[in-house]
């Protein structure tokens, strides 16, 4: 017997990961463009995160383990951190000790559906959750904009 | 994975640990929607992803990090029955014309089969047939007596063979 199954793509995954972390905030949109040329642009972290973060300076791989990366990132102000990352087609989870990143992209009519999550690790994220999702919407449009001509 | 990975994993998810909670997400997705894809059906999708956001939110509330699944089970039970029950695309009916486990009658396409039945049924029969439980621990999860569950099944599968061999 062939019982149905439900899948769930990146995008639904992703929102599950923001619901489940505290203050999390997810900035999602369809962009006019194929999967491949969006994930494209959101996969070249090194070249490509710098331009599409305003708050990111530059980003460079130091360890590579299949799926697994490991990125040195420095921000403005002399912020730097080190982030564990998971990166395949139309998924990507960055973490450091107190920074949560994410990207997602699945195929959505002749589009792409392409959604970002930011969140911090810090003491008291949960009781700042509503001023901590209001904060990061302005990010994540900001970056979705970015991406948006980065892929026209 | 080995059961005491597991355990760590959710250990680690409940902590709050990002990489950990996106492996956790990928370990129990396909569970889900094994669970949520019978019983909410067109909206399958929308089930398992509503299921997931409640086992994550309510993660830290999990005192056996073990029994993760069986803890998601409950949830995604109760989650796919309450968004098949809202989008009312379901005509409510008894549990009618369903085969049991095992019968020659299961090459039948089970979608048309629940297509007629009420998500609450559906539950009955997923819980019973693709997960294996007993009455008694189906009527524990859906809060109905196992004596309800086990006449709704015996009656559908008898209608089930009924209609076959007409």
């Amino acid at each position: 017997m062939n019982w149905p199954v439900a899948d769930l793509d990146p995008v639904r995954r992703l929102r599950v990961l923001a619901a489940g972390l505290p203050g999390a905030f997810l900035a999602e949109s369809v962009l006019d463009a194929p999967f491949d040329r969006v994930w494209a642009v959101a996969a070249d972290l090194e070249h490509e995160l710098p331009l599409l973060l305003r708050n990111v300076r530059s980003l460079r791989i130091v360890q590579a383990d299949g799926e697994n990366l490991v990125a040195d990132i420095a921000g403005h102000f002399f912020l730097r951190d080190t982030f564990d990352v998971v990166l395949r087609p139309g998924w990507c989870v960055m973490q450091s000790a107190r920074v949560v990143g994410g990207m997602a992209a699945v195929t959505e009519g002749t589009g792409t559906r392409f959604a970002f999550l930011g969140a911090l690790r810090v003491p008291g994220t949960r009781p700042a959750a509503p001023v901590l999702r209001k904060v990061g919407q302005p990010v994540g449009r900001g970056l979705l904009g970015r991406l948006r001509d980065r892929v026209a | 994975m080995p059961e005491p990975d597991r355990t760590e994993l959710v250990c680690a998810a409940q902590r709050g640990d990002a990489i950990a909670m996106q492996e956790l997400l990928g370990l129990l997705t396909p569970y889900v929607g094994r669970l949520c894809g019978p019983i909410a059906l067109d909206d399958g999708a929308d089930a398992t992803q509503e299921a997931l956001i409640a086992i994550f939110r309510n993660l830290g509330q999990l005192t056996e990090p073990a029994a993760v699944f069986g803890w998601a089970r409950a949830i995604a039970v109760r989650e796919a029955v309450r968004v098949a029950r809202r989008s009312r695309r379901v005509v409510p009916a008894e549990l009618a014309d369903v085969p049991a486990a095992g019968d020659a009658e299961l090459s039948v396409d089970i979608r048309d089969v629940l297509d007629r039945l009420a998500p609450e049924h559906r539950a009955i029969l997923v819980l019973r047939d693709v997960e294996g439980l007993d009455e008694q621990t189906v009527g524990e999860l859906l809060k109905v007596p196992a004596g309800t569950v086990k006449s709704r099944l015996f009656r559908a599968r008898r209608s089930f063979r009924k209609e076959w061999d007409r």
